[in-house]
This record gives C-alpha cells, structure tokens and sequence, in this order.
C-alpha cells in the first residue's frame, strides 16, 4: 500500500526541518522522512549558530516564520555581537549552541507539529508520474506526493577520509544514501562533488586553560527571534589557542600523508573553510594560525576546536593537536575528518528553489552546493513555502537581493552558481545597509504574513512594534529648546552649539551625538524598546547613504520587471558574443536583472539582449 | 530602410578618401553612376570612373552583397581621390540618385542592429566615423584596442585589494591580524585618484584633438579682440570698428594649429551697460567663459588703466594678450602675458604655440593610454569626483567607506565592463587567511 501525502520532504537536517514546518504549518500533510531520527536538526561541524551575514540569515528565516531563531535562543549558552565598531549593518549574533539541545528542542518541535509525520527512512528512489511523485524507501516502502523537497545536505554517495582511511557513511558515522544520487541522475540532473571536513573533539578534563586567553558572553543584547523575551543564557566560555612552528613542521612533513594534497579527495572543498594543512601550505608566511575552544554541550565534555579541520591521519592529528598550547595532553575523542559527497548544480534551479526540470521537485541546503546551518534553513524555509504555494496553486515566493541575504543567497546560487561550498558573506549582498540583523523583522514579517506562515501571535507584535517605531519616528520633528541645558549638551559631546532651537533629528545628525544621547538627556524616547531607538537612530544617521541605495535598488528592480520569455532563443541571436549565448542558454535567467548578474555577462551585452528581447517580444506579438 | 552614404575617410587629408554606401539600393545606384569593365562581383576591386556630370573621375569600387558586409547590408565602397571637393561631388551625386547622407554613427548603428557588431564595439566605431581629422582616428583605433581599459584595471585591481582588505575585517571580525584598514584606505585612494587625474588630463587632450580647443576672447570693449582673431585666423572674420562694444554676438572660428583645432568664440566687451542687446551680449560672454577650455585676455598695452574686473570672472587658464605692441608700452607687466601686434602681425605666431603648449601638456602617445570618448571621460570624472568625496567622509563607519569605494570601483566598471563582485570575494580567500 502506497501512503500519500501531499508532501514529502527528504532529510531532517535544518533544511528539511525548516521546509517541512513550513508545509505542515500551512496546513498541508507532509511526510519528513530522515536517515537516522538521531540526526534531526543535528549540529554536525560546529556548536554555533550566526556569525557575520549568518545571523541576519537566522533572522530572516525567524521574521518569514521559520524555526530556528526560536531553537537558537533557547538552546543558546554563550551570545556576542559581532563588528561592534565597524558600523551596524555588519553586526551579527554569534551564539555558542548547545547541540544535544538544540537537535532534541527542534525534534520536539517537529513531532509535535500538526500534519507533520517524522519518519526514519532512506529514500532510495524518485519517480515522476505526472503530478505523482513517488518516493521508495530502502525496505521497500512507498510514499506519494504532488510536491516533493530534497534536502539531503551531505549525505548523497558520501565518504569520510581519515588519512588512508576511508569510508562510506555520511557525517558523525551516521548512515549515508547510497542510491539516491543514482536516482537523481536517471531523471537528469547535473551533479556535482564537493567536500567539507571537520575538526578533531577533546576531553574538557584533558585542556590545560590556565594560560589560555577566556572568551565570555555578552549579556545586554537582542536575541535571533522577534519572539523571544528572555536575555541569552550566557554560561559557557571560549578560549584561544594558536597552531605554533612545532604544529607546523609536524603538517609539513607529513604532507604526503594529507589526502586533500595528495590528490585521493577529489571533490571541490571551500576556500573558506581550508583544512589547517591547506593553510599551512599556502599561507606559508603565516607563522601561527588562531584556534577556538568552543564546547559542545552542557551535558558533554567534547571540546570542538575551530580552525583546526583536517584529513591527516589519527596519529598525525593527535601530534599536531597535542603541539598546541593547553592541549598539550589532550585526549581527542572524536577524529577531524574530511567529507566527500554529491550535490546539486544549483543553476537549474529557478528563484522559487524549484527544479527547472520537473515541476513539483523542490531543493534546498547543502545539496545545493551551499555550507552552513544557516544558509541550509533559509532555502529551506524557502523551499517549503514555495512547495506550499504550489499545492495551493498560488504564485511562488521570490525574495530579492534587497530585501534579505535569503534573496542574495538564492539569487547568487541560482544564477552563478558555485564551484565551492556556497558560504553567505555580508560582502554578498550589495544594498547591506537595509539589509541589518535588528531589522529582519521590519523587512520580512509582512512577506511571511502573505504567504501565511506568520501567526497571529507573532503578526499583533509586529504591528504593534511598527506602531510605535511610526510613533517614534515622530518624534523626530520635536524642537529641543535653545536654552543653557542645550548648549551644554552639545558642548559636552564636543559638538558645536547650534544658534536656534533644533528638532531631535538634527541633533542626532550630529556625528558626536545620536538618538540614545538624546534620549538619556531628555528622555524623548522613554517607553520606547533600544531596539527602536537603535532603527531611528540608524534612519537618521543613514539617511542620505540609504537613499542613494534606494536609487540602485530601483534601478534594479526596473531590470528585473523585464522579463525575459523562457523561450527565447538565445542561439539565433547575432551581436552577443558566442560565450553570453552559451551562458544565458544554459542558466535562462528569469528577467534581465538576473542576466546582468551572471558572470561574465557585461553590461554591453545586457544593452544588446534588452534590444533584442524588445525585437523578438515585438515580432511575436505582430505575429498573433 | 533608406539606403545612406557618407565620406567615411577624414575630410580633407590624405591621397585617398573613401565613400560609403549602404541599403537595399545601394548597387542599384552605383551602377546610375559608375563604369567599368566586366561585370560588378562582390567582393572584388573594380577600377572604372565615376560620372560627375560632364567629368569622369577615376576611382576603385567594391561591392559587399548582404549579409557579408560591415553593416549586413548591401555595401558599396568607392576610393576616391582625397580632397574635400571631390569627395563632396560624389557624395552630392549619390544623393541626386536616392541615397541620403547618413547620420552621425548610423553606419554602426545598421550593423548593431543587424547583429554584426557588439555595442562596445559600436561605441568606439562611433567615435571613428565621426572623426575629423587623422589624430582623431588614431585615438579611436588605440581606444578600440583597449590600452585606456588596461589601465583602468589596474586603478580598479587596486581598488578590489582594498576592498577584499575591508571585507575581511567585517566579514571575519574574530581573525585577529585583519583588524585595522583604516590607515590603508586613504593611502590608496590617493593613489587612485591621482592616475585618474592624469587620464582625465589625458582625455581632455584627446578630447581637443577630436572637437578643438574652445578659446574665449574676453577684454575691455576695444581693446583689439576682433583684430586679433582676425590675426589669429589670418582671415577677415569678426567685424572690426573703434566703435565700442560693436562686437555684440558671439563668433566662432576654427583654426589650425599644429593639427590640433582652436575654436574662437569672441565676446562683446564685458562692462557694465544700460544698452539691453549689449546687457544680452554680456551675458553670453559669461557663459563663453564657462564652456571655454583656454581663454585669451586681451588687454590694450597703450592704455595705463586695466579692468580687474574682468581678470576676476576667468575661471580658466588664460593667456593675457597684451595687444598693440606697435604702441607705447604704458601697461603694468600682467600675469602669463604676451605681447603682440594683431595690426602688424607681430608675434602671433608665438601666441600660437603658447596656446598649444598651455592645453596640449604632454606630447600625446597615440600608442599610449587614450580617452575616445564622453561616455568614458564622464565615467572617469565621476569616479575621481567620488574619490574626492570619500575624504570629506573620512570618520564613517567601515560598511559605509566600503560602498562609497565600491561605488567608485562600479563607476570604474562602466569602463573596463568588470561589475563582478566575485573578484572581490576571490581575492579575500587568495589573500587572507579566513575560515574555522
């Protein structure tokens, strides 16, 4: 007997958690099948969640409805804020997560949610029936639905490789899927092979801290979501070490037993993320390399140390990590490991992380070429609301690059894809002055309330904050009497005093002085949340900067209003070069904004292609 | 589509000149007006005449047959002898017989669209046609081989170091060595900003070998300008009287020096008057002053009393004519003065070169870097304005100082046709460090 749902969502990590919520909340029957239940939502490299441009990720994925947010708050035991002095927009949260908590919090989520039906199972095989997709399972089970979203992150025909040593499993020694690349292949699909790799795990009781430099939490700041009320839970510290000469030579002269040198790992590795022997070997001025002591859970004593990634045999990696300071006797626990696996070409997909190829096929996160929790929950999110929509008939959901790094980061993938691991950066995203973590909310809450993802609960406090931001932004106008409180004011922040009264703008225009100074003096914006002051402060200080953003952005969105029609023949055309036709033909963009950002597409070409998409529009209409 | 011609040779210069025609009529014409033996073969030379009215002017042919042609179209291509005269007979002839004279760039806009050429390229085939003179057509041709882009890459590979530097820092806040920028940015946007002005600078020359110098003729109102023009051009132009202020319109004159063309634009005598028309000359005198690239003050050496006044409103680089030399000197010594005789002709010839050396600075390498065109030279202007704009910003926030550069490397990419951030993020992995 074959069980139909009306979706089927394959993998659990946090794309699949995402994109499963997402359809389940929106009322649909979804099946979230996972190749071990121990490996829900599990934390697989580090035991952190955001970072630069991450963070806002997070956010984002928490202001469209999405999970995660809520997970990382709670599961949270040490919180920072990132580029405090390098201007708000770049600020992001980084949490230390616990994640034996956040995999059981978020499985606890998951199973209690209505219409959503968790079950352990290996998808071994697609087939396409018209509107049927149907999904067999390795013990031969049958499972049917109209929609189905792979999120497999790097369990497809994956490897690890210890040194010589090499095996077929997915991460942690976790089962991995044998068939299913096979099965993806049948149907068409491009495939591509990329590694990752992870650091070695070590005994607390083994580090010597004494003479290790202490990382602590900050108290006094915002958390992921817009849900939360309480304050992080600051308990856990960092500490930092650094790789020195004597780790080095130990590297060094065991190169040839470095599978990611040698040559046995053939798949594409990120540039970001190199193994420390990588490092070593093309930074090779670089005398010492920084490493984090970051742990892993409250209720274990595995250390994870980041930076520290490598393939190198076990008894290598237990020389070069007991070379370390402070890790002079560490017990390792867990080998660093490197991960081969398969992954989607993401350029045929559209916008809406649908397959170009068959309609109702679904992807999202690491299959997609991508790296990171994070990047893996915002196509989730994506993937389920859009698979959503198809069931409802319903336009699909396409978030700009102006709007949020989701939009940046599935334009990017979509239209460029990538040969590496795709990583989200805050240098990404060309209009990052809107797009800031504290404001993720005020950008995207009325998108995820459209596609209806957003409850109710969570819509009245919306409305409620943007009430008062409206009520605060009137505030803005308000003199600030030219008196002696007011002089001394300006005097005090070395600002030179003004000959008349000012309004509360103008005062905050001022570079020494900005809405929390007002405030604390004359008290303007009492009752109001910092997060509030911090939006109007930024408003005001950004003013003319986020204007002229204003302007690309409309100059963008005009492109992208150009549609270009699936079935342009871009082989007839004559005056773009033999290169932007081969380009265009395979990535078939969906608008000219998406063509202008293909690589190597230059603004001369997209000139021509706009003349030459008016002429074929204006010879086929002649023609009907 | 109406079948066009036009001289696509420099006018005037050289043996040879060469007419072009392109259209559905354009062997049909050919054929009302050119002779030679055997029948006419695309793509081959045919030496025969062409019949202007009574007289046969030797010359070659070809004919290019659509598609197979500069345009796509038909083509016929006619080799002249080179001179104005001849030159414009024929292409009155073709004109009698259906053609119409082109437009400016209409040539490459017909192979634009007929997909025969990319808009880059159309672009600078644009500044060719247009070309007045042979100096003019080698700054396009070294334009078109991209000597200009070369260099703008390198400012802008400059540029994306620094960017990729600043990013870094945001991006990985917790790598320790990328900490500090701030103390490079300004270093290298200096740096950039002074190879940008030496382009723009290039480009000007480039500029005035393509249109010409505008020189204002700015003075007291009887003071000599007129005379001087006329010196200057060697020819009767400006009306001359002693009469004040008769010169009330705004004349322009072109001449020659050293290949490089001078546009005079006289200008009725700046002073204070009640009289309306002279009020109205004036005005247009200021506005010549504006749009002028050099601007000659002449000034009377007979006369003791100079108006400052005037000195005030140049905002240019001016040489101060002192005329009348044939007279008693009585004027104090002016800045960067020269003295002539417009009525004797006497050291106008030095004038000359004086002009030329003031706005021709360096010897223009046409092997070297050039400017072809407005389009280039405004992106060039824009970028070395927003550069200048950076360093009255210089307390901003890191992000902000990071979009205003890449604002400037943007502008830049309008040039070279380089908007991929990617290089930016490439050069952040090959340079730093990065990552857990």
């Amino acid at each position: 007997m074959r069980e139909v749902y009306e979706a089927i969502v394959i993998g659990a990590g946090h794309a699949g958690c995402e994109a499963a919520l997402a359809l389940a909340r929106k009322g649909h029957k979804t099946l979230l099948t996972t190749i071990s239940l121990d490996a829900v939502a599990f934390l697989a490299c580090n035991p952190s969640i955001g970072g630069t441009a991450k963070g806002q990720l997070v956010s984002e994925v928490d202001a469209l409805g999405g999970e995660m947010g809520i997970i990382a708050d709670k599961t949270t035991i040490q919180l920072r804020l990132l580029n405090r002095g390098r201007g708000p927009a770049v600020q992001s949260l980084r949490a230390q997560t616990d994640k034996v908590m956040y995999h059981t919090e978020m499985k606890k989520v998951i199973e209690s949610t209505p219409n959503l039906f968790l079950k352990q199972a290996e998808a071994v095989k697609i087939e396409i029936d018209g509107d049927k997709k149907i999904v067999t399972t390795a013990v031969g089970d049958e499972f049917e639905a109209k929609v189905i979203v792979f999120a497999t992150g790097v369990y497809l025909d994956s490897r690890i490789i210890i040194g010589s040593f090499t095996e077929n499993t997915g991460p942690n020694g976790f089962k991995n899927a044998k068939m299913l690349s096979k099965s993806l292949k049948s149907l068409g699909y491009k495939l591509l092979r990329f590694k990752t790799g992870t650091p070695a795990r070590v005994n607390r009781r083994s580090i010597d801290f004494s003479e290790l430099e202490v990382q602590k939490g900050e108290d006094d700041i915002q958390t992921f979501s817009f849900m939360t009320t309480h304050k992080p839970n600051n308990i856990a510290a960092c500490y930092l070490t650094y790789t020195n000469p004597k780790t080095h030579e130990i590297i060094l002269n065991n190169l040839d037993k470095a599978p990611a040198i040698s040559g046995e790992i053939v798949g594409i590795g990120p540039r970001y993320c190199p193994s420390i022997e990588t490092k070593i070997v093309r930074f090779a001025d670089k005398d010492r390399h920084q490493l984090f002591l970051e742990p892993e859970a409250l209720s274990t004593s595995e250390v994870y140390i980041q930076g520290f990634s490598t393939s190198m045999p076990s008894d290598i990696q237990k020389e070069m990590v007991r070379s370390i300071k402070g890790l002079e006797n560490a017990e390792i626990m867990r080998d660093a490991y490197a991960i081969e696996y398969d992954c989607l070409d993401p350029l045929q997909l559209k916008a809406s992380l649908e397959s170009k190829l068959h309609e109702g096929l679904f992807f999202a996160g690491q299959i997609n070429g991508t790296s990171g929790y994070e990047e893996a929950a915002a196509q989730g999110i994506v993937a389920g609301i859009n698979a959503a929509l198809k069931l409802e008939n319903r336009e699909p959901m396409i978030i700009s690059r102006s709007e949020a790094y989701i939009g940046v980061l599935i334009d990017d993938i979509v239209t460029k894809g990538t040969n590496e691991p795709y990583r989200m950066m805050t240098s990404r995203a060309e209009y990052r002055l809107s797009l800031r973590q504290d404001n993720a909310d005020l950008r995207l809450t009325e998108i995820g309330r459209k596609v209806g993802l957003v409850d109710d609960r969570r819509w009245k406090k919306f409305l409620a904050k943007k009430k008062k931001l409206e009520k605060a932004e009137k505030i803005l106008s308000q003199k600030l009497k030219i008196d002696e409180k007011l002089k001394n004011f300006f005097e005090k922040n070395g600002e030179n005093v003004p000959k008349n009264s000012v309004s509360v703008k103008e005062a905050i225009k001022r570079s020494n002085i900005d809405a929390f100074k007002v405030d604390e003096e004359y008290g303007v914006f009492s009752g109001f949340s910092k997060a509030i002051i911090s939006e109007i402060n930024l408003i005001v200080k950004y003013e003319g900067y986020l204007q002229q953003q204003e302007e690309d952005i409309n100059k963008m969105k005009k492109m992208e209003c150009q549609k270009i029609p699936s079935d342009f023949p871009y082989k007839k055309q004559k005056g773009l070069k033999i290169e932007t036709i081969q380009k265009l033909s395979e990535i078939k963009p969906e608008n000219l904004g998406q063509a202008s950002r293909i690589s190597g597409v230059s603004p001369a070409d997209i000139a021509v292609l706009s003349v030459l998409i008016k002429k074929y529009k204006e010879k086929n209409i002649g023609k009907e | 589509m109406k079948t066009i011609v036009a001289l696509s040779t420099p006018l005037g210069k050289g043996a040879i000149a060469i007419v072009r025609m392109s259209g559905e009529k354009a062997l049909e014409i050919a054929q009302k007006v050119f002779s030679c033996k055997g029948e006419i073969k695309p793509r081959y030379m045919m030496l025969g005449s062409f019949c202007i009215d009574e007289v046969k002017e030797k010359c070659l042919m070809v004919y290019f047959k659509a598609p197979f042609s500069f345009t796509g179209e038909d083509m016929v291509e006619f080799q002249i002898h080179g001179g104005v005269t001849v030159a414009r007979l024929v292409e009155e002839r073709l004109i009698k017989e259906g053609a119409v004279l082109a437009e400016p760039g209409e040539f490459s806009r017909r192979a634009f669209e007929n997909g025969k050429i990319s808009l880059d390229e159309a672009e600078s085939i644009v500044d060719e046609i247009n070309s007045e003179s042979e100096a003019e057509l080698k700054v396009s041709l070294s334009s078109a081989s991209g000597k200009l882009v070369g260099n703008i890459k390198e400012i802008q590979n400059s540029l994306t170091e620094l960017l990729a530097e600043i990013e870094v820092s945001m991006d990985y806040p917790e790598e320790d060595e990328y900490e500090d920028v701030r103390g490079k940015i300004f270093d290298v946007l200096g740096e950039s900003l002074n190879r940008l002005n030496g382009l723009i600078q290039v480009a000007n020359e480039a500029r005035f070998i393509r249109s010409g110098v505008n020189v204002a003729l700015v003075g007291k109102t009887n003071a000599g300008k007129s005379s001087l023009l006329n010196a200057l051009l060697g020819e009767e132009r400006a009306i001359v009287t002693s009469t004040e202020g008769t010169t009330r319109d705004v004349i322009e004159a072109k001449s020659d020096i050293d290949g490089v063309r001078f546009n005079f634009y006289d200008t009725a005598g700046i002073r204070e008057s009640r009289n309306k028309i002279e009020m109205l000359g004036i005005e247009r005198s200021k506005k010549t002053l504006n749009e002028s690239d050099l601007v000659l003050l002449v000034v009377d050496g007979s006369e003791k009393e100079v108006d400052d006044e005037i000195l005030k409103l140049i905002n240019k680089p001016f040489i101060t004519v002192v005329n009348k030399s044939d007279k008693k000197r009585v004027l104090k010594t002016m800045p960067n003065e020269i003295e002539v005789s417009a009525l004797k002709n006497k050291n106008i010839d030095i004038l000359k070169r004086k002009m030329y050396d003031m706005v021709i600075k360096k010897k223009i390498d046409f092997n070297g870097v050039v400017v072809s065109n407005e389009r280039q030279l405004g992106h060039l202007i824009d970028a070395a304005k927003e550069i200048k704009e950076i360093f009255e910003k210089k307390n901003e926030s890191l992000e902000i100082l990071s979009m205003l550069i890449k604002k400037v490397w943007n502008e830049l990419g309008k040039i070279t046709g380089e908007t991929e951030n990617e290089d930016i993020i490439a050069l952040i992995f090959s340079k730093f460090c990065v990552g857990k």
